[in-house]
């Protein structure tokens, strides 16, 4: 008689899958960008529709604008007591942004369009390195749109609103410990498109050309993906266990609550700051849940608990001719991921960014705007609550980028 | 103005220059050491564990993984030497024979035995070895016999590695202390336990291999070889023997799944397996009564045969053998076997100043919670566990690092010296077809 069953529910690993918020750098305006993110109640512009939409309805013209960064993520990981660094793939991400104003001249009101990423990333450590079982690679983004309407309630005084539409993508992979006849493990592939809804509010004050001061809210944006693609590559005789399925998941993107200020220091000279509150801690688990689940294939619950974070910047925007604005620019950012809550889809900590940049009045039509700004994340040592990986990471961010402006 | 558009030209080509350099983030390294030892000439000492034993077999693939061929990787960054295993050549890879899974039919595995490549000369005698060597693991080595010199005509795997002249004359005391070594790992005494254990705690009177060793031999020739290998004031790491509940041989056919496949075959309501206990009284098995692996497929449960006109192992009259059962008095005597051997291992590593290994406590945590290794789940359950190989008792790839780690972490406790450790996430578990 042959025993049957008596690996009844042969339990493998379920694929705990992450997703990251993806990392967080604000490239949505160039101008900002060159001051490090500070200027929101500087720059009375199109990209006003992002940073401060009471600023719009104070554009004296219309303008269409589009820019992209290229935002080079490096991550190094190295862990605990071993030699081995070990280094992400070059990648670089690109993070577009496109705004449009459109209304009358000097009127009451201005309305305006934003297509901009404000969360993105990508990383590949590969399928060599100690975390595989957590992750290969991951890309994600989310594309933001944003019609927005802006009112003038007196000169000095504009107010605005938009409301927000995300088209959120991600596509990310991660080894499976399940050897083939060849050794190797297998692989899971998780990828969707995912949708949600929020708002983007503020207003923008100034004293004549002095001071100015924006105050913006952006809401959370709770991105829900439906019928993923989930396909695992594993050794035949477990094809069962691991069928290729769909699944459905939840992101909150987090709110910010932004204070700019701006005031001259001489003719020339503008110096801004700002300051943002990141509402993160909405960010409590990530949960997969599998249309079709296996002994081997359970829905996953991981915790996250982010910390609400905060962010300082503070730029100088220097008029060195007619034509030509330099910027630079420095900022502080307080991570909003505790230690064992540090994965590597964002091996946060807090981080220090400088920026330099320009704008350069082509005619009285076209303006170019570019800017450089560099981050480094600061060194972190960690052991993850969900696997045990322990190490130090360490990243640089470098993000140029450029964007140009039709003005009428 | 063209000259200032001109010059941030000039600054962009700085920058991207700067951005090129600064690009990778480096992390500072670890500072390795060796400490107060000398890993120059390490030689590994043990039995199949130390060989690279698995799936039932010495195959190449299990010794390149071999815990101490991790270790001596290791032992690369911190003036290490060159460690030399008897491998097998690549056209003999199989060495022995092994097992392989073949299938996975309702969760059960279906497994095969490797016929090809095999290394034999002739039948019973593995290719002989020629030259020296560090990984001195001989599968099937026990304390005991270590000081006797007859066991290398019985044991295949040392006569292949003993030149013609030496063979059933050379202790195996002797062939692992002659050879200058500056370090040592120890892992010898598990045998004297499983041997008997894994008979199902029968001893066979014509097979030396089935003895359960008394503590005092024990202590006696564990003190002599220890003297030995620290005549010239060698350091060295020395390890506790496991328990034998921690391993899947022992864990796995369980009394529950018995019943439970029983009823599922024959449709009959059974209660009750029955078991020959060690005094050969019958009675009914309990949750505590250990089964041994391959009583699983050894398809003898509910058969019936001209001896008895009973169905096997489901009356009295016909229970299941002593030798496919660790009846929960012998687990009881064999793990005070255990702690006593464990007893005598840590206190002679305590008087000779030699890093311990706790293996015994190690594999506990193993077995129960288990552990996660960088995402990977860990324990001591059989195929999924990820530490077990298909025999049950010796280790996957996987299970080799996680022991190179337990042993380098020991290293590093008693001698200061700061090992790199392995990367158990590039090793894999059991095979899968």
């Amino acid at each position: 008689m042959q025993i049957k069953k008596l690996l009844l529910g042969l339990l493998l690993v379920s694929p705990t899958m992450l997703w990251a918020q993806g990392s967080q750098v604000n490239t949505q305006g160039q101008k900002a960008v060159g001051m490090a993110g500070a200027g929101s109640a500087l720059f009375v512009d199109e990209s006003s529709i992002f940073y401060s939409p009471g600023a719009l309805v104070k554009m004296d013209h219309n303008a269409v604008s589009a820019g992209a960064s290229a935002i080079m993520y490096r991550s190094a990981f190295r862990e605990f007591n071993s030699n081995d660094v070990h280094h992400t793939k070059f990648k670089i991400s690109p993070p577009f942004s496109v705004f449009a104003t459109f209304g009358p001249q000097n009127s009451w009101w201005k309305a305006g369009l934003g297509v901009y990423t404000p969360f993105g990333g990508s990383v590949d450590w590969g399928d060599q390195w100690p975390g595989r079982y957590e992750l290969n690679h991951l890309q994600m983004r989310a594309i933001y749109i944003q019609p927005t309407l802006s009112f003038k309630l007196t000169e000095n005084f504009g107010i605005g609103g938009g409301f927000v539409y995300n088209v959120g993508l991600v596509d990310l992979s991660r080894s499976i410990p399940t050897a083939s006849a060849d050794g190797t493990p297998g692989r899971a592939e998780l990828s969707g498109v995912g949708t949600g809804m929020g708002f983007n509010v503020g207003v923008h004050y100034n004293l004549e050309d002095d001071f100015a001061i924006s105050l913006s809210y952006r809401s959370q944006v709770i991105t829900k993906l439906k019928d993923g693609d989930a396909e695992f590559t594993v050794p035949p005789a477990l094809a069962a266990s691991f069928p290729n399925t769909t699944f459905d998941a939840e992101l909150p993107l987090p709110s910010s609550f932004n204070i700019g200020l701006t005031f001259p220091a001489s003719e020339r000279v503008d110096i801004a700051a700002d300051a943002t509150f990141i509402g993160y801690s909405v960010y409590k688990e990530l949960v997969f849940d599998y249309e079709d689940n296996t002994p081997a294939l359970e829905d996953t619950r991981q915790e996250k608990k982010y910390e609400n974070a905060l962010s300082g910047k503070v730029g100088i925007n220097y008029e060195a001719c007619d034509r030509l604005d330099l910027r630079i620019g420095g900022g502080y950012v307080f991570t909003p991921v505790r230690g064992p809550y540090v994965s590597p889809e964002t091996p946060d900590n807090s981080r220090m960014m400088g920026s330099i940049g320009f704008t350069y009045d082509i005619n009285d039509r076209w303006d170019l705007t570019g800017a450089y700004v560099f981050q480094r994340i600061l060194e972190r040592t960690v052991t993850s609550a969900n696997t045990g990986l322990t190490g130090t990471y360490k990243t640089n961010i470098h993000a140029p980028g450029i964007s140009l402006t039709y003005k009428w | 103005m063209k000259r200032i558009f001109k010059n941030i030209a000039l600054y962009i080509g700085l920058l991207s220059t700067l951005v090129a350099s600064s690009c990778k983030p480096e992390i500072e390294g670890f500072q390795t050491t060796s400490g107060e030892a000398n890993f120059s000439k390490y030689i590994a000492v043990g039995n199949s564990l130390t060989a690279g034993f698995a799936d039932g077999g010495l195959y190449l693939e299990g010794q390149q993984v071999a815990f101490p061929n991790l270790i001596a990787e290791q032992l690369r960054q911190v003036g290490g030497g060159d460690f030399r295993s008897p491998f097998f050549s690549e056209n003999e890879r199989n060495g022995s024979g092994y097992l392989q899974l073949k299938d996975l039919v309702n969760g059960q595995p279906v497994m095969e035995n490797v016929t090809d490549n095999l290394a034999y000369r002739e039948p019973g005698k593995l290719s002989k070895h020629a030259g020296d060597m560090e990984n001195l693991g001989v599968p099937g080595m026990r304390l005991d016999l270590s000081t006797q010199g007859w066991f290398g005509g019985l044991n295949m795997y040392f006569e292949r590695l003993l030149p013609d002249a030496d063979v059933s004359t050379k202790t195996y005391i002797d062939f692992a202390t002659e050879r200058d070594h500056t370090f040592f790992s120890f892992w010898l005494g598990n045998n004297d336990v499983l041997g008997n254990a894994m008979n199902g705690a029968v001893t066979n009177p014509d097979d030396p291999t089935t003895v359960l060793t008394e503590t005092a031999t024990f202590e006696y020739v564990y003190r002599e070889f220890i003297t030995k290998l620290t005549e010239n004031e060698q350091k060295g790491v020395v390890a506790t023997i496991p328990d034998v509940t921690a391993i899947p041989f022992f864990t796995t056919v369980t009394r529950a799944a018995l019943i439970a496949a029983v009823k599922a075959e024959s449709g009959q309501d059974i209660q009750d397996i029955y078991i020959e206990t060690g005094p050969g009284t019958p009675r009914a098995a309990t949750d505590n009564d250990l089964f041994v692996l391959p009583f699983a497929s050894a398809g003898l449960l509910g058969s019936m045969s001209a001896d008895s006109p009973y169905p096997y192992g489901l009356y009295p009259d016909n229970p299941v053998e002593s030798q496919y059962v660790l009846d929960s008095d012998e687990v009881t005597a064999i793990q005070a076997r255990v702690k006593a051997f464990n007893n005598v291992i840590k206190q002679v590593a305590e008087e000779k100043r030699l890093a311990l290994a706790d293996a015994h406590a190690y594999l506990n945590r193993v077995k129960e919670p288990g552990i996660v290794y960088n995402g990977v789940v860990i324990n001591a359950s059989f195929i999924t566990g990820n530490a077990f190989s298909l025999d049950g008792v010796h280790l996957t790839p996987m299970g080799n690092a996680i022991i190179a780690n337990l042993f380098i972490d020991a290293i590093n406790k008693q001698y200061r010296s700061r090992i790199p450790k392995v990367d158990a996430s590039m090793y894999r578990g059991v095979k899968f077809p």
